[in-house]
């Protein structure tokens, strides 16, 4: 057991305590507003049938999302690191633009264009192809808002992903699946199970682009943060704060989960995972002065 | 050739999702031309918001910096119990709805509270007023900047610290001159994401800022504003400049890293 | 050190930045709901700071924030230290009263307490495609309508209650001149017109507001709303025409100042001075500027200074049972409207 000094200490609690006045506490305060009732009148709260209808709809969403998302970031952030081409600057600093981006821009952008009054709405139309105000709708929001995630945890990785590894594997006479799933994959392993947790549990949350996109019909189109925004604004906090505590467990779960699974073998710490996106230069201590 | 098709998926990838959208946006908040455009971004409401968004940023940006380098300090460099539950609070924020995040700060600080009342008996206003923007926001953007050093912290390791302090440096000398330069990079990511986060915070702030005219209105408020004005024109080309000014700085980064990178092989 | 110095002052920045303060302005907060925003900023407010001035020789500073009512309402029981509230529903009133912040009857003023007034309507595309006349239209098939969600918007409440209202009246038709339908049939009957025009609702906006925007961006074929929602927007040469049914609810809504507040800040002359400007001529012809009703119409009580004809089923909440029945009856957990709203998703 390492013996810290007070100035660790200090920091120790300096960090415990921001997070905790930041974030534990104010989680706290939901938590306690839906168990006021008690554990009983919490499954209650989310067993009605506007609650789970919205519980169901926003996990399916929320899946369905993490899966697309994880595909086509595994590709984006391939095609990122690995290939030369033009504009390749340009995709790369859009990527985050999502965070940037706030979710009510977000909806209204995605409603404008892909609504009747466009040319791509009328063709969807024309096509009978339902995106807004449905399912569709969500899972396009929910993409969205999610998109920097999975391509910015993997993009590190892959470039750190040492090719002398992959070269080696190949020298010593491995084949090219081979070399897939027993180098690169458990290398990528980590970096795209956090890109897509995180995608999962953003999801969860997501509400300002959802609301203006999905149509919001109770128990068809509606998902758990409109119903949570609903509850609130009916002067039924008690019924909001326990569907939102629900969503929070799982996205708790799920991050504890990410943790377990990323940590290194034989590790007691896990792997974190940056969001840069090349190695990041070092400085050598000669030149510290 | 499979990186023609790679290549080619990720544009219709970008171009659907990300790149046709904005570019729509753009046209939409030019429909009644450039005057237009400019004096909507030019108005007292649309300067009001983007000085308060700029105030909030600002403000977050700093607590960011330093209590997200202590955070990742202490989470790389100690074991403690607990830590586990640190780690896994951190990305919480993601998940949680605007909603909740505003609704949760009225239930801290509402007018019945213990936190309320004391405020109250100080005179500070924290609900409806600029510090409950700030810890909304602050509550959105607090994962970034861990999350950007605690990889690099844990490569880095201790060794060029101990190195420094077995050649006479304090403690202070050792932070500043051998671990921040280190994290040189970290505290750059973690301040771009921060700043795009921020300057994008919506929900909760609609919340607890009371959306007073020409006092608590954000720049995102006053997009939000427009919109419900059905000043369409004036919604598009705030959101617009926004959009604008988050792609600058995100490209600047983007130009940096090259650069540097190019100096270093 | 450095350090905490920093932190020194940004405390002092975050804490102190946007508290305004005292010396000779004296300020006044109003909370609004969304819709006659113009009506306020543009006309009401300038003219209330001018005849204050020339009445006291004060230059009063007026805050003024507009949002969804019940969001408003909310805000103010969460804090919000609004010195007066002009909200689109009675019931929001008086949810901030239950918590303690009203303690004044805000009933006994004129009109009972009442400043502006409106009726619910349909708005349809120009030409009228669907050929929308009558309510019953609304139900028809291949018919999209537009309304908002009531447990987020007072609109949507005013809209249901006009279709429910609607129906009831229907029934009374339906039963011929001289007999009256019994309680329960007309209650059916009123049921079954919402949930048919309730099936053909797609899309819920959480406020009346976005509804309209959501109708200018192409969706629906025929929105319920205030009309005065309608009428300004086709002043501005919207391409849209405006359907008044002849059963349809009128709306009403108050005003009150937030005792506790007003106190507080030591403005209560200012409050009370606003809140009569607002029932005086100037006001009012602020809000028949953007559509609203002359205040005594449903009433016949003043000359009907107005184009617009009285609705010829017109009822109000009042016939109803009145907001805190209707509350529980169509919009509680086991009401009607709630009820048809799973009833429909579950394909019943």
């Amino acid at each position: 057991m390492a013996t810290y000094t007070l100035l660790q200490l200090a920091l120790r609690s300096a960090a415990i305590g921001y997070v905790s006045l930041l974030i534990l506490f104010p989680l706290a305060a939901i938590a306690h507003q839906s168990f006021i009732g008690g554990i009983d009148h919490f499954i209650e709260d989310i067993s009605t049938p506007q609650a789970s209808s919205a519980l169901v709809l926003t996990l399916e969403a929320a899946f369905l999302t993490t899966v697309i998302n994880a595909l086509f970031g595994t590709l984006s952030a391939i095609v990122l690191v690995r290939y030369e081409f033009p504009g390749r600057w340009f995709l790369n600093a859009l990527v985050d633009l999502p965070f940037a981006i706030p979710t009510l821009v977000t909806g209204l952008m995605i409603a404008a264009i892909y609504g009747p009054t466009t040319i791509l709405g009328m063709w969807l139309q024309e096509g009978n192809i339902t995106l807004l105000y449905a399912k569709p709708g969500i899972v396009l929001a929910m993409l969205f808002v999610t998109m920097p995630f999975t391509i910015r945890s993997l993009q590190p990785v892959l470039m750190e992903l040492e090719r002398e590894q992959e070269e080696a594997a190949f020298s010593l006479g491995a084949s090219p699946w081979t070399t897939f799933w027993k180098v690169t994959v458990p290398s990528v392993l980590p970096g795209l199970l956090t890109g897509v947790f995180l995608t999962f549990v953003r999801a969860l949350g997501e509400f300002g682009s959802i609301v203006i996109v999905a149509g919001n019909i109770p128990m068809k189109t509606q998902v758990a943060s409109v119903y949570v925004y609903g509850e609130i604004e009916s002067y039924n906090p008690q019924g909001a704060t326990s569907v939102s505590v629900f969503i929070l467990l799982i996205s708790f779960l799920v991050l504890v989960l990410l943790e377990r699974l990323t940590r290194p073998p034989g590790e007691r710490m896990p792997r974190w995972f940056r969001w840069s996106k090349r190695p990041l230069p070092m400085i050598h201590p000669s030149e510290i002065g | 050739m499979t990186r023609r098709l790679f290549i080619g998926s990720v544009w219709f990838y970008f171009a659907l999702l990300l790149i046709g959208p904005i570019l729509y946006l753009a046209v939409q908040s030019f429909d009644e031309g450039i005057a237009a455009f400019w004096r909507e971004v030019t108005k007292p409401e649309a300067l009001h918001g983007f000085m308060l968004t700029l105030e909030i940023t600002a403000i977050v940006l700093v607590m960011n910096l330093v209590f997200g380098t202590i955070t990742a300090l202490v989470l790389v460099r100690q074991h403690f119990t607990g830590r586990t539950i640190l780690s896994g609070v951190i990305d919480l924020p993601f998940s949680v709805s605007p909603v909740i995040a505003g609704f949760m700060l009225i239930l801290l600080f509402g007018p019945e509270t213990i936190l309320g009342t004391f405020f109250g008996t100080l005179g500070v206003k924290v609900l409806f007023a600029m510090p409950a923007m700030v810890l909304a926001t602050l509550f959105a953007t607090f994962p970034f900047v861990v999350r950007e050093l605690t990889p690099l912290l844990q490569t880095i390791g201790t060794d060029t610290e101990e190195a420094a302090r077995t050649l006479g440096a304090n403690e202070w000398q050792v932070f500043l001159k051998v671990t921040l330069p280190m994290l040189r990079w970290g505290f750059v990511y973690g301040a771009t994401l921060t700043v795009a986060r921020a300057i994008g915070e919506f929900g909760a702030v609609l919340v607890v800022s009371g959306n007073i005219l020409m006092l608590t209105q954000t720049a995102t408020l006053h997009i939000y504003q427009s919109y419900v004005d059905f000043n369409y024109v004036g919604a598009n080309a705030v959101a617009l400049t926004l959009l604008a000014v988050s792609f600058a700085i995100l490209t600047v980064l983007e130009l940096a890293k090259a650069k540097t990178a190019a100096t270093l092989t | 050190m450095f350090i905490p110095g920093l932190f020194a002052v940004l405390l002092a920045w975050v804490v102190f930045s946007g508290s305004v303060m005292a010396g000779e302005t004296k300020e006044l907060m109003l909370a609004v709901y969304s819709v006659p925003k113009e009506a306020y900023e543009r006309t009401i407010i300038p003219a209330f700071q001018r005849s204050w001035k020339q009445r006291t020789g004060q230059d009063v500073r007026i805050r003024s924030s507009y949002g969804a009512s019940g969001a408003q309402a909310r805000a103010i029981i969460g804090g919000f230290d609004a010195d007066v509230a002009a909200l689109s529903l009675e019931g929001d009133l008086d949810q901030i009263a239950k918590a303690g912040l009203i303690s004044h009857d805000w009933r006994t003023g004129p009109h009972k307490g009442m400043i502006s007034a409106s009726v619910v309507a349909l708005g349809v595309r120009k030409g009228n495609p669907k050929g929308i006349k009558v309510w019953e239209d609304l139900a028809k098939p291949g018919v999209e309508v537009l309304y908002p969600n009531p447990k987020t918007s007072g609109g949507a409440m005013w809209d249901v209650v006009a279709i429910y209202g609607a129906g009831l009246k229907l029934a009374e038709q339906q039963a011929g001149a001289g007999k009256r339908p019994s309680a329960e049939s007309a209650e059916a009957v009123a049921a079954g017109l919402l949930k048919r025009i309730q099936k053909n609702v797609k899309v819920m906006d959480k406020s009346g507001r976005e509804s309209v925007t959501t109708f200018e961006r192409g969706v629906g074929d025929v929105i319920v709303t205030y009309e005065n929602e309608l009428l300004p927007r086709i002043k501005s040469h919207r391409p849209y025409e405006i359907i008044v049914p002849d059963e349809t609810v009128w709306i009403e809504n108050p005003v009150a100042l937030i005792d506790r507040h007003v106190d507080r800040h030591h403005v209560r002359d200012i409050a009370e001075a606003f809140v009569s400007f607002l029932h005086s001529e100037e006001a009012q012809a602020a809000f028949a500027e953007l559509g609203f009703r002359p205040m005594g119409q449903a009433a016949a009580q003043a000359p009907a200074h107005t184009s617009l004809p009285l609705p010829s089923q017109l009822f109000t909440i009042a016939d109803l049972g009145g907001w805190e029945k209707i509350s529980t009856t169509l919009f509680g957990p086991r009401g009607a409207w709630t009820t048809i709203v799973e009833d429909l998703a579950r394909g019943k």
